[in-house]
């Protein structure tokens, strides 16, 4: 697989939204806009090639039984480093993006992509395909927060262009479950082609 | 095996723990002068303008409610009271939440001046929109005499117009601007009036149920 590849089979082909159904909690939590997708897809990517790399660099010590736990914990002591250092030196990043930090830790995408991908090869592939499969969720969550904010705010990146009572409903979790299931059925629907 | 986990689990922690120990106090600077800021903002001044020149903490169980009395630098005169209070007896969505709310007095009446939110941990687009400027909860007290508030939510027949499908939000916004009344009525000696001893009795009351 050529390197270039990595990177787009995480946009179209490995999905993490809409083909491999990964960290649907985020998705459905946080896209009640267009910005707050894409904060968390971008907090995301950038945790994501972190721990991939660093998996990357201590599979070979971690014996397979305990694999599971060893990545959790260099997951989530990673995530929590990156939002005390955010907090403390980049407090404008952190009002924006701070609140998925915690978010992330959670997300299995990362214990996924861990599992899958990082724990079998080297370290710069596993930086591409943090790279490909974090552009993937940040599209993915944008376009969904995008849908929701037009049909439920009236709105699009927080420009306002319908007033009046718009449906609630999509900003709730159940609009969420609506827009992902039809927006995943049009992209497979495309993919496939 | 084990040893391995062990180890990682123990080289994991001793990192946590020291960037926690190199961050603290960075982050309870930035913390503070965010803090700092909110003060003059609620009251429509900055620090350029004005200065703090009391500071006065009353608790509430194990809440503390912090009044600062902010000066005009030109002639002496209060500009009004910036009070930091968390939502003691309504828990939001997440976690309690702290405000910052500025009252100014015109004549014999209180006005409440802005609302910032210090803290909170809100779903992002919906309880979080607290945090926007120019939110339904903070125009539907802004300018308000906050004796005449009731703290609740419209729909339960009080004052604040709750965030669309917020009302958990809300709730705690409107419990957070109550404890802050209390606190400025606390600071500015007036709480023998029945509307403020009625309100810190209450919110007492509920606090130590709500501890048990």
């Amino acid at each position: 697989m050529s390197k270039l590849q990595i990177i787009t089979k995480g946009i179209i082909k490995e999905n993490p939204t809409f083909a491999l159904v990964l960290g649907m909690c985020p998705t459905i939590g946080v896209t009640s806009s267009a910005i707050n997708g894409m904060g968390m897809g971008v907090a995301t990517m950038v945790v994501l090639i972190m721990s991939n790399m660093a998996i990357s660099m201590i599979k070979n010590v971690v014996p397979d039984k305990v694999r599971i736990p060893a990545f959790i914990v260099v997951i989530a002591s990673f995530v929590t480093i990156i939002e005390m250092l955010m907090q403390a030196y980049v407090p404008s990043l952190y009002a924006s993006l701070g609140v998925f930090i915690p978010l992330i830790v959670v997300n299995c995408i990362i214990l996924g992509r861990a599992e899958a991908f990082a724990s079998k090869n080297c370290i710069l592939d596993s930086a591409l395909d943090g790279i490909g499969i974090g552009l993937g969720f940040t599209l993915s969550l944008t376009v969904i927060g995008a849908v929701r904010e037009v049909l439920g705010s009236g709105a699009i990146f927080g420009y306002t262009f319908a007033d009046g009572v718009m449906p609630l409903l999509f900003i709730l979790a159940p609009g969420g479950f609506l827009v992902l299931g039809y927006l995943m059925v049009l992209f497979n629907k495309i993919a496939k082609r | 095996m084990v040893v391995v986990l062990l180890l990682i689990s123990a080289i994991s922690a001793f990192l946590v723990a020291l960037v926690n120990d190199v961050t603290k106090d960075t982050i309870a600077l930035s913390n503070a002068k965010a803090k700092n800021a909110a003060k003059f903002l609620v009251l429509g001044t900055s620090e350029s303008e004005a200065r703090i020149t009391r500071d006065t903490t009353c608790k509430i169980g194990d809440f503390e409610i912090t009044v600062s009395t902010v000066t005009r630098n030109d002639d002496n005169a209060v500009i009004g009271y910036a009070v930091e209070a968390p939502s003691i007896t309504k828990s939001g969505y997440a976690d309690r939440i702290t405000l910052m709310v500025g009252f100014k007095e015109e004549g014999d009446r209180a006005v409440i001046n802005a609302v910032e939110v210090l803290s909170q941990k809100e779903t992002p687009g919906l309880g979080a929109n607290m945090t926007k400027e120019g939110n339904s909860l903070e125009r539907s007290i802004v300018g308000v005499d906050p004796a005449e508030l009731k703290f609740a939510v419209s729909k339960e027949g009080g004052s604040f117009d709750a965030l669309t499908g917020s009302t958990i939000s809300s709730r705690a916004y409107a419990n957070a601007v109550e404890t802050a009344y209390a606190g400025y009525l606390w600071a500015t000696g007036r709480l023998n009036t029945e509307a403020g001893a009625e309100t810190v009795t209450g919110s007492t009351q509920q606090t130590d149920s709500n501890l048990l």
